[in-house]
């Protein structure tokens, strides 16, 4: 769907507010998801293990269909690499490398689907990041949610004005190069008056004064300390695993 | 509460800024500062706010003071607790994820306890209606709604100065009426106000309001053409037909089984409230929307050239020069004098034209359509955004003239008086066309406003600006 000024309202990840870690705290989710992480680098068998018990995990977040939307998004990606390790290297390196980044796009999933960008931003705060960094990084992931539907909306402005056409083949390349130009300038132009329209704004609100006093503060649960106790000793067992 | 003494200020890259510019605004009062489309009223509305010269690498010479304080030598963090800044683009300004946390940001800056914090926020959202959407993403509401947020999340600061940039320009007219009225309000009960706006009929007659025109001299450049050098004619003249036209997007229905026909040589004007589906059936008639139901043109697939809402996304050259003639085969270059002409951007010739004013940018858009000469015309989407009057006027002949060569124009607009210039006006509503007609009989219409949910205007009586005839 578009607003009335180009910008696409379609979000790459939808909150989803049904999900009990919607209500968890951002931090007992970032450390969810740094144990996460941190899989990663286990050996198959392991790394087996924890994707079954991750996956468990996100279907009772109610999250499993985000993040399959999510590592759906990859599969060209996910394809290739298995495809280039398999044929070069071997089928154990090919899995461990899918399953790897498949595991990261499902982490990912879980973040942003259940924190928003100025949750993001209090953790990251309590974190000692400066708060003009944190809030910074919190509008970057806001931003990222738009880059898509505004790539969309380059493309048909630029087809409605006739600029934009679409040959296929070899001989067509250096159309298909101009094509670029003209898709790529605006997205940029656009990205970044987004990025300088946001600090305006942010500015014209006081951004960076030394008084700012944060309405909303963070506090852990007993539902935050179990799931972050949980994600510790799932870590623990993994990396003690013989 | 104002006072800007010998102020020049010019953009890096050589681009035009303003002044030298002497004049002052009392504490309480509300002035309204007028100009022609790229005068400089937005980079003015920067230098009071503190934005120029603290966020931007320009040259500026002169003192602007504020609050008694000067610009310059003031943290901007400081400025925008005397000085509130509406931007021209509500949507571009949003910064929270949700109605609350929007008005609550600012809020937090100001260093204030959680009960103050929460007293303004429920202030705000009363005194603009936004209470019913707290939970609502500023990114899903209308152009009028977020407009309003963007008000309050500024008001609720309480600074005694507020500048606003353009904030009719993209809303209807009941939600440019009740934004006007809003702000009167803020000026009766004590704020400076300093509105930046084209649309002067909302702010007109309110009591005590100052006018104050920044390029009194400055005129259009000159008449348009009496009959614009168009394309060679191709083919018989362009019908359009559409039939049970609908369109659903993320299961909500915008459009539902419109049919019409619009003829050749008729500029139509489609009006309506923010976000009863102006934009989207413009995009359904371009084929950029996925529809139910017909639309042709002589029975054949339509090939029109559309202008966006926001230019931005239409342009990448490095000149308006290799702009207006990109992939345009065997370019007419009596076509491209004229339009560099008559739209008033030869002086930009080798500009970029993304560095340009909004409403300088959008006649840039309008002439690399014009320049690639669509076979069956041009859909315009609020193509008086950032148009001063000379301007809207000029677009008005042009469009009479790609009309006058058997071609097809459409625009949507919230500007009635742009609309009340054009052969048809259609009535668009949340049940589909209301009326459709001349303009002599929809601007008479009153019961058809009502049931689009707006309303005429006293100032729409004589629906025609001085000295123009439709």
């Amino acid at each position: 769907m578009m607003n009335p000024n180009g910008f696409g309202m379609t979000h790459t990840i939808t909150l989803a507010e049904s999900s009990p870690l919607r209500r968890a705290d951002p931090r007992a989710k970032l450390a969810i998801s740094l144990c996460a992480s941190l899989a990663v680098m286990l050996p198959l068998e392991k790394l087996l293990v924890f994707s079954a018990i991750y996956i468990i995990f996100i279907a009772w977040a109610r999250l499993l269909p985000e993040a399959a939307r999510q590592v759906w998004k990859l599969k060209w990606i996910l394809g290739v690499l298995f495809l280039v390790d398999w044929l070069v290297v071997s089928p154990e390196l090919a899995v461990v490398v899918t399953l790897r980044l498949a595991l990261m796009a499902g982490v990912f999933a879980m973040f942003f689907s259940t924190t928003t960008p100025s949750e993001l931003c209090r953790a990251l705060v309590w974190m000692r990041v400066p708060y003009r960094y944190a809030f910074s990084i919190g509008m970057s992931f806001q931003a990222v949610s738009h880059i898509d539907a505004e790539w969309r909306s380059v493309l048909e402005a630029q087809r409605a004005r006739g600029a934009f056409e679409a040959p296929r083949g070899w001989r067509y390349l250096p159309e298909q190069v101009r094509n670029l130009v003209c898709l790529t300038v605006p997205a940029v132009v656009l990205t970044a008056r987004r990025a300088w329209s946001m600090t305006e704004a942010a500015y014209a609100r006081g951004f960076e004064s030394p008084r700012r006093r944060a309405y909303h503060e963070l506090s852990m649960g007993a539902f935050d300390y179990a799931i972050m106790a949980g994600a510790l000793l799932v870590a623990a067992a993994l990396m003690t695993w013989r | 509460m104002v006072r800007i003494n010998e102020l020049t200020y010019a953009y890096p890259q050589h681009r035009k800024g303003i002044g030298p510019l002497t004049c002052s605004i009392e504490a309480g009062e509300m002035l309204h500062v007028t100009g022609s489309s790229g005068c400089g009223k937005s980079t003015l509305a920067r230098c009071i706010a503190g934005l120029i010269p603290h966020l931007y690498r320009g040259e500026m010479d002169g003192e602007v003071f504020v609050g008694g304080r000067p610009t310059a030598g003031t943290p901007l963090w400081e400025l925008a607790e005397t000085a509130g800044f509406v931007f021209q683009n509500p949507a571009s300004q949003m910064l929270g994820t949700s109605v609350e946390e929007e008005i609550q940001m600012g809020l937090e800056n100001l260093g204030l306890e959680r009960e103050e914090i929460r007293g303004r926020l429920e202030q705000a959202l009363d005194r603009f209606g936004l209470a019913g959407l707290r939970r609502r993403r500023p990114q899903t509401l209308s152009g009028g709604e977020q407009q309003k947020l963007a008000l309050a999340a500024i008001t609720a600061r309480r600074p005694p100065l507020l500048v606003l940039d353009e904030p009719l320009s993209m809303l209807d007219v009941a939600a440019a009426t009740e934004l006007a009225d809003s702000l009167s309000e803020l000026a009766r009960t004590g704020s400076t106000v300093v509105v930046f706006e084209h649309r002067a009929d909302y702010l007109t007659g309110m009591p005590g309001l100052r006018v104050m025109p920044l390029d009194s001299t400055k005129q259009r450049e000159s008449a348009p053409a009496p009959r614009p050098p168009m394309h060679a004619e191709s083919g018989e003249p362009a019908t359009l037909e559409a039939s049970g036209l609908g369109v659903t997007i993320g299961g909500n229905r915008i459009i539902d089984g419109l049919s019409f026909t619009i003829a050749p040589g008729e500029v139509t004007a489609i009006v309506g409230r923010n976000g009863c589906g102006k934009t989207t059936l413009i995009r359904a008639l371009a084929g950029l929307q996925a529809f139910e139901g017909s639309v042709t043109v002589n029975g054949g697939r339509p090939d029109f050239g559309q202008v966006f809402q926001n230019a931005d996304l239409q342009l990448f050259n490095a000149t308006v020069r290799t702009e207006l003639l990109y992939r345009v085969k065997n370019p007419d270059m009596r076509i491209y004098a004229w339009l560099m002409k008559t739209l008033g951007l030869g002086r930009y010739e080798n500009t970029p034209p993304l560095i340009l004013s909004e409403g300088e940018k959008k006649r840039v858009a309008l002439a690399t359509v014009l320049m690639r000469g669509p076979a069956h015309g041009i859909l315009l989407d609020e193509p008086s955004l950032g148009q001063d009057s000379a301007h809207k006027a000029m677009l008005m002949d042009i469009c009479r003239g790609v009309a006058a060569r058997g071609k097809i124009v459409v625009m949507t607009t919230h500007e009635l008086h742009l609309a009340a210039m054009a052969d048809r006006v259609v009535l668009l509503g949340s049940e589909g066309i209301i009326a459709d007609g001349p303009p002599d009989r929809i601007f008479h219409d009153t019961a058809s406003w009502e049931r689009a949910g707006l309303f005429l205007p006293a100032w729409m009586s004589h629906p025609l600006p001085e000295g123009v005839t439709a």
